[in-house]
């Protein structure tokens, strides 16, 4: 059943490829304004410049995982989520891993060309990429859990980012954390640790929670 | 449909009215005691001045901003496992209460802030983990008022309350570390002055009058709540007409 459902899943997301290079297209975008809104300052951006790319990867996973759920809500796929007698959490979990693989994997892969463009130093690029590797799961799951909780609504653009942003903020510090520690040359494994616990709590709970959401959002 | 819990919101709504007033006035009246205690007869700071007398108004609204959260949550907590009407009505109600005590706590704390500190803002540990709550505060209220059947939405709204508890320490002891890395200058600044007990008993008798606030204008909201949620029922027009 696992197999057929992570067929299902790579399926949807291979069949509509914008899902996979809108985000990617959105980051490059995104990361492209912050020089011309600020000046092309290589002092100014050698300080700034992971933080632009973390708040950049979140706007990235908070449009993602924005509808997450619409469309099958608008099916009645959730619904027949709900009635199914086998594991809902583990559909729910494996669509968070999926969407996690298609909208935040692409971006951490071209990090290397983002680097490249800032000319950020290998250490502070390296743990720019592993702070971004832990953390944007941590994020989408959030969104996605921001998603399920409004999901009764009819639209919700701008309403969940409003929820949501408040429970990013300790990703956030520990990750802007860890890069200021490599920046000053201080050793950053706390932090990274700290995020690495943070993905492996809330990973696990995140199913159970947005099933119970969708429970709460769907009965009327 | 279950007239035992109607009857409880009936019961509260026709019992609460004198006691709602009541306690208005006599809130009223500690306040009063409280201000004239912390502005007059507290002695005056060595370091401060004068200025130090804000927090007998800052530092209980920071602590009711945190408290009025925590009962939000457990109320909302109660409504959810045992469906309590009564309970998520005083969940959703507390919402605009710790909206306003953070409200209150941050405008204090900007206005000492311009002569201890010399400017109104910065961003420093316990002022944005207390913006973050007003925000968090905003959500639930913003959630609350965007579904249609209130019903839904105080369990929508009572769920991420509790959510949020869980977020409550992670932002403030994940905003301290951060912080170390920099500097604390805030925290520390308050335990000097309010160390001696001519300044520190004003100070705990104005938690306890924010305590009494609270409790008035909690019951206040929550008539307010059963009223707007049973208007249209028999024994909320029979009450009307007499």
């Amino acid at each position: 059943m696992i197999k057929n459902l992570i067929k299902k899943e790579l399926i949807l997301y291979f069949r509509n490829l914008n899902n996979v290079f809108l985000p990617l297209i959105f980051f490059f975008l995104i990361i492209s304004i912050f020089p011309l809104v600020l000046g092309p300052d290589k002092l100014l951006f050698d300080n700034i410049i992971p933080g632009v790319i973390w708040i950049t990867a979140i706007l990235t996973t908070l449009l993602s995982s924005n509808n997450f759920f619409r469309d099958d809500y608008n099916n009645g796929v959730i619904e027949m989520y709900l009635t199914s007698s086998t594991g809902v959490e583990l559909i729910l979990f494996l669509r968070i891993i999926a969407c996690w693989l298609f909208t935040c994997l692409p971006i951490i892969l071209f990090m290397p060309l983002v680097s490249l463009l800032f000319d950020i130093s290998f250490e502070d690029s390296f743990v720019i990429l592993i702070t971004l590797l832990m953390g944007t799961p941590i994020l989408i799951s959030i969104g996605i859990f921001g998603s399920a909780l409004t999901l009764g609504l009819a639209r919700n653009n701008i309403l969940t980012p409003i929820i949501v942003i408040p429970f990013y903020i300790p990703v956030l510090i520990f990750s802007a954390s860890a890069i200021d520690s490599v920046s000053l040359g201080l050793p950053y494994d706390m932090q990274l640790f700290i995020l690495m616990a943070l993905l492996f709590l809330i990973l696990p709970i995140m199913p159970y929670l947005l099933k119970y959401t969708l429970e709460l959002s769907i009965n009327n | 449909m279950n007239i035992s819990k109607i009857a409880n919101l009936k019961f509260f709504y026709t019992k609460t009215r004198k006691i709602s007033s009541f306690l208005s006035a006599f809130t009223l009246i500690l306040f009063c005691i409280g201000i004239y205690w912390g502005l007059f007869i507290a002695p005056t700071d060595y370091l401060q001045g004068n200025s130090y007398r804000i927090m007998y108004v800052h530092v209980p609204a920071a602590w009711l901003s945190m408290q009025t959260y925590m009962i939000m949550a457990a109320t909302g907590f109660i409504a959810l496992v045992w469906k309590i009407k009564i309970m998520e009505i005083a969940s959703i109600q507390c919402a605009p209460i710790g909206a306003f005590f953070t409200i209150i706590a941050l405008v204090t704390g900007m206005v000492w802030g311009k002569p201890t500190w010399g400017t109104y803002w910065v961003w420093d540990a316990r002022l944005t983990s207390e913006l973050i709550l007003l925000f968090l505060y905003i959500g639930i209220m913003v959630l609350y008022s965007a579904y249609s059947d209130k019903r839904q939405a105080i369990k929508i709204t009572s769920l991420l309350a509790i959510i949020g508890l869980i977020n409550i320490p992670i932002i403030h002891y994940s905003v301290e570390w951060w912080n170390t890395l920099h500097q604390g200058p805030t925290v520390t600044k308050f335990e000097k002055p309010s160390a001696h007990i001519t300044m520190l008993l004003p100070l705990l008798y104005m938690f306890f009058v924010f305590n009494m606030y609270f409790l008035s204008i909690l019951i206040k909201r929550m008539r307010f709540g059963i009223y707007m949620r049973e208007k249209n029922n028999k024994w909320m027009e029979e009450l009307k007409n007499d």
